[in-house]
């Protein structure tokens, strides 16, 4: 069966190889044959890779030991949906799947625009079969996952317990999914140099790739921290980490890639720019792979290290190489008359949103590489963690979330005087008016409360937006409120959608600011019949018990919880000690509400039977996945928005 | 307008019920350990660290500030136990003023840049207006006073060759085909 696998990944080297060569030729001749062909191949390596990833996950749920990854990363006493998880837990299952996630992307690009008989969509193959040459060569030559062990071990090593949660078993796809999906926008953006082609039509559908992608690495990184948050047991959900930044900063470049390429659409500047911002979104994302395998930085995520760093750090020298180079032979492709009305305009206030992402991705870029760049220069080993990025990252975040507020109320080419008036009194006197009923309250410091300032700010402005585009609907609409809402928000999907997606923003900013500024923490040892109070929390421990899990022992501190002296329910702090692994797992006991979270973690059973109990209050921590969730509905509403296409095609000649 | 104002209400009074609970310095030991990190493999900032290495290092900085010991001597003797790799962020001095530095410095010329590459574009179109260049983006419309902007009614000559060359290529690659 292994050989079948081998097979399957070699065919698919073949298989992309040819697609490359097939369309290449096809373009250079003008030929539909070879174009066709290459279509075909490109669909073949899909067909092969979701073969292998059948094969593989065959020998994972059999746990055939055989094979050298099984036994690396399952054992027999894992549980079922583990096995099937542990697909993506290793690097070469990881890299499988990346193959398979970017196999789908072509074909589904192709199936897509199956009946544009554009060669420039052939254009667009080309370029993803490019990378699947890439990633087939790797899994075939370097790192097979169809290793065979000479003398198979009883059991295998089992899974990193990390990784043995419901939450690990969807997010690295769904990351991988946005990661993935930058293909697409980098592929439009080659063929476009490649085939020399103007005009602003493949930006449409450029942006709405990307809005896919962009949104499921947004859901990826999420989910990612939720994971942290419920998992890694240290109160919080991000830290800062090499691999969390890695996620980060293709999201940040896609963010302003997805705000510049309306100046594009508009007015047909920022050509050049926005090509760039493509590129670097997808190097990002590779970047991002390279980071999490290649074991360069130590990380809570890098699960898999090994010795194919260079091959990562050489594609993405590759491929930045020949974009650039593009993009300098087609500069006159690129040019456009560049004219403006104001700075202080729509216009201007992207140009500078543009700068604070790029300035945000660029920071945690620095940030993340330079422990690296500090030992190789000084000799001396350093880390940039959460202190430095939170005093680094979060002044240009918030610069960004003020601009979040101001830019979408400056009106295009030319905000006047009276505009601004009238567009900012109201949302500044929020903003003043929140950060005085905050400062009573207890919020201090220029950050908090330049962020509250802010967050006021900016939902006051949202809220203004909605309810002028009502106003000025209000002959045409006389239903309820929330009808007149729906309506509008149908008739310019694109901007509600933005504006949603905005607030969402906000709402993340604020459970942010609760749970790091005013977070509360109280720890110590308790005996039975002990408490321990946090805030207006008591919690007190009515037993210590030992249970055999599967694969795990568990001990479990039972707490019950009263908050100001009314009992509000029973918690079960754990720590598991998993026998492959022989590393304890932290299991928190989380009491939630829409306010805050009570985060109760068991450090330990002491020697004289009284267990260490470290609790946490994350105020508002609620409010981050609910912003996430509001700019997932956000993304939906602006990605469904096809009138412009439309209106496009039917003026075509 | 006025029917949008309790939602947005709501939404802050969650908020605001949140932070009176909580509203309270943190102590000295909290804000030492919250800014190192752990020098085992798990690399987790201290504060919230649970392994052994971090356990003991946190009984360490708890029991400096009881003897009274200020801040940057209790990091001090840490550091110079484990290494500077203990320091969350490293200290702004000598190369590693840099990574303190080139963000804020890459922001500010990135306003700069962006500034006077917007001011050229102002000028330029002024310039244009000046000398009376016809049909200076006349397509686009105006925003209307309630802050939207209507479709484009015309189109620009890029666009209409755009469209022009898009459908001679559709049919010339249709006729390679058909061939």
């Amino acid at each position: 069966m292994s050989e079948l696998g081998r097979l399957a990944l070699l065919l698919g080297f073949g298989c992309s190889c040819f697609a490359v060569g097939s369309i290449a030729w096809g373009l250079r001749t003008g030929l539909s044959g070879p174009l066709r062909s290459g279509r075909r191949a490109v669909w073949a390596v899909c067909g092969l890779a979701l073969f292998a990833v059948i094969l593989l996950e065959r020998a994972l749920l059999a746990r055939d030991m055989s094979y050298r990854y099984v036994a690396e990363h399952t054992s027999k006493d894992l549980p079922l949906h583990y096995a099937f998880s542990s697909l993506w837990a290793g690097q070469e299952g990881s890299l499988l799947l990346w193959l398979l996630i970017l196999s789908a992307y072509g074909s589904a690009f192709l199936l897509a625009y199956r009946k544009r008989l554009d060669p420039f969509y052939d254009a667009v193959a080309m370029v993803v079969a490019s990378v699947m040459i890439f990633f087939t060569a790797l899994l075939s030559f370097v790192c097979s996952p169809f290793r065979i062990l000479a003398t198979p071990p009883p059991d295998g090593m089992g899974l990193n317990p990390l990784l043995q949660d419901p939450g690990m078993m969807i997010h690295p796809p769904i990351l991988y999914t946005g990661y993935v999906g930058f293909i697409i926008p980098f592929g439009f953006a080659i063929a476009v140099l490649l085939l020399n082609r103007s005009g602003t039509r493949w930006i449409e559908e450029v942006r709405r790739w990307t809005l896919f992608c962009w949104g499921f690495l947004g859901v990826g990184i999420l989910l990612g921290a939720r994971w942290a948050y419920i998992e890694l047991g240290w109160g919080g959900y991000w830290g800062w980490d090499p691999v969390e930044n890695a996620s980060l900063m293709p999201w940040l470049v896609g963010t302003a890639f997805l705000h510049s390429v309306m100046i594009e659409q508009r007015r047909g500047m920022l050509k050049t720019w926005n090509i760039a911002l493509i590129v670097l979104t997808f190097e990002l994302s590779i970047f991002g792979t390279f980071l999490t395998r290649s074991g360069v930085l130590t990380s809570v995520h890098s699960f898999a290290e090994s010795n194919i760093g260079p091959w990562f750090l050489g594609f993405i020298l590759l491929s930045s190489t020949i974009a650039t180079a593009l993009i300098l032979y087609r500069k006159a492709l690129l040019e456009s008359e560049n004219r403006m009305e104001a700075i202080v305009s729509r216009e201007g206030s992207f140009l500078f949103n543009n700068v604070l992402f790029v300035a945000l991705t660029f920071a945690t870029f620095l940030g993340t590489t330079f422990p690296v760049i500090s030992e190789a220069v000084t000799g001396t080993k350093i880390s940039v963690s959460a202190p430095f990025f939170n005093r680094v990252n979060v002044p240009i975040a918030l610069a960004l979330l003020l601009l979040t507020g101001a830019g979408p109320v400056l009106s295009w080419k030319r905000a006047t005087a009276s505009v601004l008036k009238r567009n900012f009194i109201l949302p500044a006197f929020m903003g003043v008016l929140a950060t005085a009923v905050a400062i009573p309250f207890g919020a201090s410091g220029v950050y908090p409360l330049v962020c509250i300032f802010a967050a006021a700010f900016v939902t006051t402005t949202i809220v203004m937006e909605f309810a002028r585009g009502i106003q000025a609907r209000k002959d045409l609409e006389t239903g309820a409120l929330p009808s007149q809402v729906a309506h509008l928000v149908q008739k310019n999907k694109r901007r509600y959608g933005g504006y949603i997606i905005h607030g969402g923003m906000v709402v993340l900013f604020i459970g942010v600011l609760g749970s790091s500024v005013f977070q509360k923490e109280a720890h110590g040892p308790l005996k039975n019949g002990q408490a321990l109070a946090i805030g207006p929390y008591t919690l007190t421990l009515r037993g210590v018990t030992e249970q055999q899990r599967q694969n795990a022992s568990l001990t479990t501190a039972i707490l019950d919880v009263s908050r100001g002296g009314k009992f509000v329910g029973t918690q079960h702090a754990s720590k598991a000690f998993y026998s492959k692994a022989q590393q304890p797992m932290t299991e928190v006991a989380l009491h939630s509400t829409p306010a805050e979270d009570l985060y109760m973690i068991l450090g330990g059973v002491n020697e004289d039977g009284s267990a260490s109990i470290q609790a946490y209050i994350n105020p508002l921590v609620s409010y981050v996945w609910v912003g996430g969730l509001i700019m997932v509905f956000g993304i939906f509403i602006a990605a469904s928005d096809k009138m412009r296409l439309r209106r496009e095609e039917k003026l075509a000649p | 307008m006025s029917r949008f104002v309790p939602a947005v209400l709501l939404f802050f009074l969650i908020a605001a019920s949140a932070a009176p609970s909580s509203a309270k310095p943190r102590d000295l030991a909290h804000e030492i350990t919250s800014n190192i990190i752990c020098p085992c493999s798990c690399g987790e900032v201290l504060s919230g660290c649970t392994c052994e290495t971090g356990k003991s290092m946190q009984a360490t900085v708890e029991n400096g500030v009881k003897m009274g010991k200020s801040k940057d001597q209790i990091v001090g003797a840490l550091v110079s136990q484990y290494g500077e790799v203990i320091r969350g962020a490293p200290k702004a001095e000598g190369f590693n003023l840099i990574v303190w530095v080139a963000p804020f410095a890459a922001t500010l010329a990135g306003f700069a840049i962006a500034f006077f590459v917007l001011r050229k574009w102002v000028r330029r179109r002024a310039a244009l207006y000046a000398a009376g260049a016809p049909g200076l983006e006349g397509s686009e419309p105006e925003a209307r006073p309630d802050g939207t902007v209507p479709f484009p009614t015309g189109r620009s000559l890029e666009g209409d060759l755009d469209a022009l060359r898009r459908r001679a290529e559709e049919e010339l690659g249709e006729m390679r085909r058909k061939r």
